[in-house]
């Protein structure tokens, strides 16, 4: 469906877009390290933190892919161990899922998006949460440094090479990183009608509430 | 009067008594240590759009230095999504960017939707572009009305509040509610419209165009409106792809990128449009864009008002599709009692899968989706994580104010710090989805 944009002449955006097994192509070649996983007609590269600056060096460069900008960048925690997401009841039929690793990561993702010839891409880059660690892209894509101080603020990695690796949406002084999973929900605690504590989400339990 | 004697002590340890007289101002200005001056705009002032604080570092009254600092409205949304259903989300994601609501839950729904790999039925899917591009008006009323205050232009705030008003009460009329409207679900809509949806909308569309052209000519020919936009907070194209700018700002800057003409969604491959574009880059360009999007969001509507089909407002799945079948009731929000009729005497399995539904919602495919759309600020997007399960294991959302913030620095370096006014009103940012 995006075969049908031809942006208006004047500005290069008038190329037509990779398709995602030619950028794909384009980007194993030059790295044979990555790995690809396409889901939802999108693509997803998966490579080391190693490369990762040269990688996206490379996408930005090259006059196939030109990849101008980087639009996004987050993070997800995979924690370490077994965990088993079941649904309240058992009578309905629905799947079960586990997770289970040996080593808990932090899966940061980052979405380039060409201008010129109206295709993207998503790299993925993971790092152990225990000491979470990449190196910074602001010296590629400027637009990373919000980026990343974010993914510091909500998960602790750290990026080396980042002008100003400081929180940007909690305090300060706020302790830990709230959007990994290890990180305890309902630190305040709320009391409620006849000197009743609920406890957070994750622990509650209904019948007792009721009770 | 007595005279403290520390303070006459004080006084003479390092006292420098600096006389000028006549022309000696250039002596007076070596005599003094030459140092910025660090001022903090914020975050309780009036023209920061809500809470957002900058330090400036001034040179005299000109800005060498400009550091947003944001997060006073941190709800952690992101992180509540991942304790609640799928649909519950809509709820939340809807609160971010409270002036364009309907973009936050379309693109939300959108990247479920694409995740459970299904289809929405076209006539959700006009009535979800429709009520889109209604919304894109009034946000670009609300910049036209928060940035013309800021600039000393009190009628126009009143002027930008009022017209707002009337597209807030075709939303009100539609989902109950005036913002946050949590009206477009996985899967479809909450309801469908009501009867007089489209007399209303007609009225909207003879009212907005004269109401718009006005504004047009009050500003275009106020000579303070242009003193004041024209050549500040300039950022050509290239400064808009470092700093990961989009929207309004990235097409002031000649750059005619619409995500809906380039990755068409909710079928605006249908609709005939243009995306404007200036070529100058400055506060006044994006004032020229702005002003020319809200025509083209008419022109949108028009189509596709005349092209409104029938049929269900739902996914047909009723695994995944809440009940939207039921009447609109006088409060707003009604109950059908034919639908509960059925559920509650004809079919005990229809009331488990209500049950089921409403208390532990569906689940979603394990996977991962980016989804954007065009948002009045520029490119939203959700990044969803799903791990099949019915709730969300990772909602990031790429926030649009969020990231036009990082220009600021660039766009007032080298100004007066009036200008930093002109260029945080030009950037649009809302204080709700920058710190989601």
């Amino acid at each position: 469906m995006s075969e049908t944009f031809v942006p208006s002449a004047g500005h290069g955006l008038t190329r037509a877009p990779l398709s995602i097994e030619e950028i794909q192509q384009r980007i194993t070649d030059a790295f044979p390290a990555v790995t690809a996983t396409h889901q939802h007609a999108e693509l997803t590269l998966h490579a080391e933190a190693d490369v990762l600056v040269e990688l996206l060096t490379f996408c930005r460069e090259d006059d196939e892919l030109c990849f101008e900008m980087l639009v996004d960048l987050s993070g997800v925690h995979w924690p370490a161990g077994e965990h088993v997401i079941e649904r309240q009841s058992s009578t309905t039929g629905w799947p079960e899922y586990r997770i289970s690793r040996e080593q808990g990561v932090i899966e940061v993702l980052y979405v380039l998006r060409s201008f010129s010839r109206n295709h993207h891409v998503r790299i993925s880059v993971a790092t152990d949460d225990e000491a979470a660690r990449l190196p910074s892209v602001t010296g590629v894509y400027r637009t990373a440094n919000f980026h990343e101080r974010e993914v510091y603020d909500f998960f602790g990695v750290e990026f080396e090479g980042h002008p100003d690796m400081t929180r940007i949406l909690m305090p300060d002084d706020w302790l830990g990183h709230p959007h990994r999973k290890d990180y305890p929900l309902g630190g305040v605690e709320v009391e409620y009608k006849h000197d009743k504590f609920i406890p957070p989400p994750d622990q509650r339990d209904l019948r007792e509430v009721i009770d | 009067m007595a005279i403290d004697p520390n303070t006459e002590a004080r006084i003479s340890d390092d006292a420098r008594a600096l006389f000028a007289v006549g022309a000696d101002w250039e002596s007076v200005v070596d005599a003094v240590d030459y140092e910025t001056l660090t001022v903090n705009m914020g975050p309780q002032h009036p023209s920061t759009h809500g809470v957002l604080r900058l330090v400036l570092e001034l040179d005299g009254e000109t800005v060498t230095n400009l550091k947003p600092i944001i997060g006073y409205l941190h709800t952690g949304i992101e992180k509540n999504a991942e304790y609640r259903t799928w649909v519950q989300g809509t709820t939340f994601f809807t609160r971010m960017d409270y002036l364009a609501p309907l973009y936050n839950e379309t693109a939300y729904c959108l990247g479920v939707e694409k995740l459970l790999d299904i289809e929405v039925p076209e006539r959700a899917q006009a009535v979800r572009v429709i009520l889109m591009e209604f919304n894109r008006i009034a946000s670009h009323l609300v910049w036209l009305a928060t940035g013309g205050m800021e600039l000393g232009s009190t009628t126009m705030m009143t002027f930008g509040f009022r017209d707002r008003e009337h597209i807030l009460d075709l939303f009100e009329s539609q989902s109950g509610l005036r913002m946050n409207h949590a009206y477009i679900r996985p899967g479809g809509l909450a309801q469908d419209v009501t009867d007089d949806f489209k007399e209303r909308c007609e009225s909207l569309l003879e009212l907005l165009p004269r109401k718009i052209a006005e504004y047009e000519d009050l500003l275009k020919k106020n000579p303070i409106w242009n003193d004041r936009l024209r050549g500040v907070g300039h950022l050509d194209a290239q400064q808009c792809y470092e700093l990961g700018v989009t929207g309004p700002l990235l097409r002031a800057a000649g750059v005619p990128w619409d995500l809906r003409k380039a990755q068409p969604y909710s079928g605006y491959e249908r609709y005939e449009f243009d995306v404007p574009t200036e070529s100058a880059g400055d506060s006044y360009a994006r004032f020229l864009v702005r002003i020319e999007e809200m025509r083209q969001s008419m022109r949108i509507i028009r189509q596709a008002l005349d092209t409104l089909p029938g049929g269900p407002v739902m996914h047909a799945d009723k695994r995944i599709a809440w009940p939207s079948q039921q009447a609109l009731g006088p409060d707003g929000i009604g109950n059908d009692p034919e639908y509960i009729r059925h559920i509650m005497g004809e079919s005990m399995e229809s009331l488990i899968n209500h049950f089921k539904l409403v208390t532990q919602g569906f689940t979603v495919p394990a996977g991962q989706v980016y989804q954007p759309v065009e948002s009045p600020r520029g490119e939203l997007g959700y990044a969803i994580t799903s791990t099949g399960t019915n709730k969300p294991y990772r909602v990031h959302v790429r926030e649009p104010s969020f990231v036009n913030l990082q220009a600021a620095d660039e766009m007032s370096k080298g100004h007066m710090v009036a200008d930093v006014v002109v260029v945080v009103a030009s950037l649009d940012p809302v204080m709700g989805g920058v710190d989601r």
